[in-house]
């Protein structure tokens, strides 16, 4: 495979990450804006303890979700007191307080960036990429995501019904922010090179991006719009100085005429080898 | 040098109030976040600058960034918003964003990234009182977003169409089925907002006499800060909340350090939200958004 | 004469002339030596985003340049051809360039990326791929050093530079105290700003009079006023300025406003056009490798040259000129071209690997190359050695005022 594809689809299932992480939290009626703030502190603290302190990728990953995970779940205590928009902008403030924190963190450079992470190949990224996806493909089957869902459609109506659904969000925002980190991590040895600016809003809607124009009601429109996302840039060069111009356009012409995005549960069931119950 | 900070502090706050007004309004009457406003805030900035430098008089050059600015903000509103009105939150929102990139891109394009100088004359005439100076486009500023702000509480408050937006904002439904012509109406909406926003956007070039393609982007941020701080609904909240965060911010830079200053802003708006939503000059507790 | 002599010298004769014919031919043979194939360069500009601007401009001199050759024979016969990518100013992007450049198009080198956030994620896999990546404007300490030998910087690093703008500026204007200012986001002026000014210019005698507490600001920022507030009551004989000149003509016109008119002094990113008309009472003093205004002879016809090209874009301001970006993108390419003559590459494809290595070697033993200000070539760290001259911005103009030169010992710039 050529090395520029090769480029490609390692930005593709790193993006993948940070989209089902909002995917993940999404699918509880939660939006949030801030999971760069996530990626950023996985980037980070897999990077710290891969280079600073020799520990091998893997475990540095698991420790650094977990520690994102625990973080997620303390956001999602005051989280639980707003709704829609509200926490969308609370989310906001926490990615841009993240990025702050991080700009300031003279230890990993600061402004300056950090580096000296080894790189790794795109296999072991899809290898994370794809274990992922496939365990939130497994979830969707589970009594677990139904309930999920149910806060979703009716939050009032699921709690009535005798759901946990303090215990859904929280532990949805902390399997969000686990999942984030991977993806900083990812990130971090894939361009062996990591700084704040790479951890910004931006970023967060990028990952929002990709949930609601590859499809946001099922888990692999994540890739569909992941791929869109990393390729499109690509694919309009032609067009040169009004490429971003472009690329804006055609986001609002996709959701004008396809707003649950690309992929969607009939879609899906094409494609699926699953038989349908005649 | 605590005065001339408490000055700085007021004309940052000034600002961030026109621009936090113009959120709000769409999101106080739509329920969503148009993220747009900023770049309408650039655009009405760089017309206003155009008229300017092609030597014609201030007050047609607000007038100029205005207009133009409402009027992408209607194209925003007949493409972006309308069609997908029923929709949750995010896409409408998502859509703005989608116009807010093709406006930077075509901002470039026109006028390119490096910033855009008004010839220096314009940052001159400074009235010292005592230990503050204060330049004389400042004033205006100030004058400018007080006079701004208290004719839009007066639409809102006082007239029939401001009766029918608040109407809307309170239930759309029952609003239409009363026989508002809800349609009619958002579209009022984002024009105001346009308008105000292009306002913003020539005032505050004027001040600053420069102007780039992203000075929407990090004040539109902060503005979105102000407008919670305020309280999201409240004309008089963004009012009181703009100033606030202005001097906030103003003193952490003189005091505290300019490295904590997005830490402190961001903070205060996370607490906001968290302690009493409706902002500091909200009235019900009202924290039931739109669902997601 | 006697028999012999004739015959001595007839020998010589006939051996000069056959030396000479040969070296003759072959010098024909070599011109033409590459004659039906191309050579692929590339260069990786952000021609959209954040400083379009620069990638613009960019494009427009490569343009230029790529016609030039062309139009006088190539390169020994082949033709050249460019391959032009944008990076939007974004590292992930620069890097798909890269690997596309590389892998796709088959290019035998890079010029770019532009900026320095760009070359730390790009020259890694430049050393992966084994392509001469050469920056045009990263001046961040550093960055090629971390990542040879691909990586090259047709730059200064801001340190050595500093060393020589500061006592200029001391004994310029009697500068016995400062205080800093510098952009936070942005990490070149930061390093600048908070590790390598305050350095030198306590070498220099000169107090920091916000040691402690050094003013920052972030890009993209629209109001400096509290920053400037507390500079004016710090009362300097001057300020340091570590920012982008975009940024920097915030501060500065924040500094007028304020009725605060003392000299500036910064590194090589506030070089522009732009930066003279924010506050032109107002003194900036800052190294450059090339300015529109220049009065060397090269750069002057660079300049006649290009200038009018830039003017005649739709998607540039009328009133444009040439930076420091363009002559050194220039010079980077011109370097390229020199070592495809020189080097002995093939240009075949199957030669491509080598062909890289033989331009690389050339580049790390670059010697004598005419640049816009006289001989470039690299140190260790892969950063240039040419010459830099301390400039003066005062009343809408640049002025030369002290020449130097990067190398260790000082000289080997030529005159």
């Amino acid at each position: 495979m050529s090395t520029y594809y090769a480029g490609l689809l390692a930005d593709t299932g790193i993006l993948l990450l940070g989209a089902l992480s909002v995917y993940i939290i999404l699918a509880t009626g939660q939006l949030s804006l801030g999971n760069a703030g996530f990626m950023g502190i996985g980037a980070y603290a897999t990077s710290y303890l891969t280079v600073e302190m020799g520990v091998p990728l893997t475990p540095a990953l698991l420790i650094a979700a977990f520690g994102a995970g625990i973080m997620g779940i303390i956001i999602g205590f005051p989280a639980l007191r707003l709704k829609g928009i509200y926490l969308a902008m609370a989310t906001l403030g926490f990615g841009e307080m993240v990025r702050s924190f991080l700009l300031n963190f003279e230890t990993m450079g600061g402004s300056g960036g950090f580096s000296g992470m080894q790189h790794i190949s795109v296999t072991y990224i899809w290898l994370w990429a794809g274990g992922v996806l496939l365990l939130i493909m497994l979830l969707e089957q589970s009594r677990l995501w139904l309930e999920m869902r149910a806060v979703h459609d009716d939050e009032t109506a699921a709690s009535l019904v005798g759901l946990n659904t303090t215990a859904t969000k929280i532990g949805a925002f902390g399997f969000g922010a686990a999942v984030a980190a991977i993806s900083g991590g990812l990130f971090a040895h894939h361009h062996v090179y990591i700084e704040p600016a790479n951890f910004g809003f931006d970023r967060s809607i990028e990952f929002v991006l990709a949930v609601i124009l590859g499809g946001s009601t099922v888990a692999p429109g994540a890739v569909i719009g992941s791929g869109l996302l990393v390729m499109l840039p690509e694919m309009l060069r032609f067009i040169s100085d009004w490429r971003l111009a472009a690329f804006g356009a055609l986001l609002i012409l996709v959701l004008l005429t396809r707003r649950q995005g690309i992929l969607d549960r009939n879609l899906f069931r094409l494609f699926s080898l699953r038989k349908q119950p005649s | 040098m605590i005065l001339q900070q408490l000055v700085n502090g007021l004309t940052l706050g000034a600002v961030y109030t026109l621009i936090a007004l113009s959120f709000s309004l769409v999101m106080g009457i739509l329920g969503i976040l148009n993220l747009a406003i900023a770049e309408l805030f650039m655009i009405g900035g760089y017309i206003g600058f155009t008229v300017i430098i092609a030597q014609l008089p201030l007050p047609l050059a607000i007038l100029a960034g205005m207009c133009g600015a409402a009027l992408i903000a209607i194209i925003i509103e007949k493409v972006g918003y309308q069609p997908l009105r029923n929709t949750p939150v995010i896409t409408p929102m998502l859509s703005t964003l989608g116009f807010s990139i093709i406006l930077q891109n075509v901002a470039t394009n026109v006028w390119g990234s490096d910033p855009l100088q008004l010839p220096d004359q314009f940052l001159g005439h400074r009235f010292e009182f005592g230990p503050i100076s204060i330049g004389a486009m400042q004033l205006l500023v100030l004058g400018s977003t007080v006079f701004l702000v208290a004719l839009l509480a007066f639409v809102v408050q006082r007239t029939s169409i401001g009766r029918a937006l608040r109407a809307i904002a309170e239930n759309r439904d029952v609003a239409r089925l009363l026989g508002v012509p809800a349609d009619r109406l958002m579209l009022i909406a984002f024009i105001l907002s346009g308008l105000l926003a292009g306002a913003a956007g020539v005032l505050v070039g004027l001040h600053y006499a420069a102007i780039t393609p992203y000075v929407g982007v990090e004040t539109g941020l902060k503005a979105i800060a102000v407008m919670v701080i305020g309280g999201t609904t409240r004309i008089w909240g963004a009012l009181v909340a703009g100033p606030l965060i202005g001097i906030a911010e103003v003193m952490t830079v003189a005091y505290g350090g300019s490295q904590i200053r997005d830490f402190v802003v961001y903070g205060l708006m996370i607490l906001i939200l968290l302690l009493r939503p409706q902002g500091i000059l909200g009235g019900a507790r009202t924290d039931q958004g739109p669902r997601v | 004469m006697s028999n012999v002599t004739r015959r001595n010298f007839g020998s010589a004769f006939t051996a000069a002339l056959f030396v000479g014919t040969s070296v003759f031919a072959l010098h024909a043979a070599q011109a033409q030596e590459l004659k039906g194939r191309e050579v692929v360069l590339g260069a990786i500009v952000p021609s959209s985003g954040h400083f379009a601007e620069w990638g613009r401009t960019n494009t427009v001199t490569l343009k230029m340049l790529e016609k030039q050759v062309n139009d006088a024979g190539g390169i020994n016969g082949a033709k050249l051809k460019l391959v032009i990518y944008d990076d939007a100013a974004r590292p992930a992007q620069a890097t798909n360039s890269l690997r596309k450049l590389a892998g796709d198009d088959k290019v035998l080198a890079v010029a770019g990326p532009l900026t320095s956030s760009a070359c730390e994620v790009v020259f890694p896999v430049a050393n992966q791929l084994g392509i001469v990546s050469t920056s045009q404007a990263s001046s961040k300490p550093g960055v090629a050093k971390a990542n040879r030998p691909w990586a090259f910087r047709n730059t200064i690093d801001e340190g050595i530079l500093a060393k020589t703008t500061v006592p200029y500026y001391k004994k310029a204007y009697d500068i016995k105290t400062v205080a800093v200012i510098y952009d936070a986001k942005d990490a070149t002026a930061a390093t600048v700003g908070t590790r390598i000014m305050p350095a030198i210019v306590k070498e220099n005698g000169i107090q920091v009079l916000n040691e402690n507490d050094l003013l920052s600001f972030n890009t993209g920022d629209l109001d400096v006023s509290a920053q400037v507030t507390k500079l004016k009551s710090l009362n300097p004989d001057g300020v340091v300025v570590s920012a982008d000149y975009s940024q920097a003509v915030t501060v500065i016109r924040e500094m007028k406003r304020q009725g605060l008119i003392k000299p500036i002094v910064g590194a090589t990113q506030l070089i522009s056009s732009a930066i003279l008309k924010a506050a032109p009472e107002i003194p900036i003093v800052a190294p450059a490798t090339f300015y529109a205004t220049q009065k060397a002879e090269a750069a002057q016809k660079f300049v006649a040259q290009l200038q009018p090209l830039l003017r005649k874009e739709s998607n540039l301001p009328p009133e444009i000129e040439p930076s420091m970006y363009d002559a050194n993108i220039y010079e980077i390419v011109g370097m390229y071209i020199e070592a495809a003559k020189k080097a002995g590459i093939t240009a075949k494809p199957e030669d491509l690997e080598k062909d890289r290595v033989k331009i690389r070697d050339y580049m790390a033993k670059l010697q004598g190359f005419q640049g816009l200000g006289g001989p470039i070539s690299f140190n260790e760290d892969g950063d240039a050695i040419k010459a830099f001259y301390i400039v003066e911005g005062k009343n809408g103009a640049w002025e030369t005022k002290v020449r130097g030169c990067s190398s260790a010992s000082g000289g080997g710039c030529g005159s």
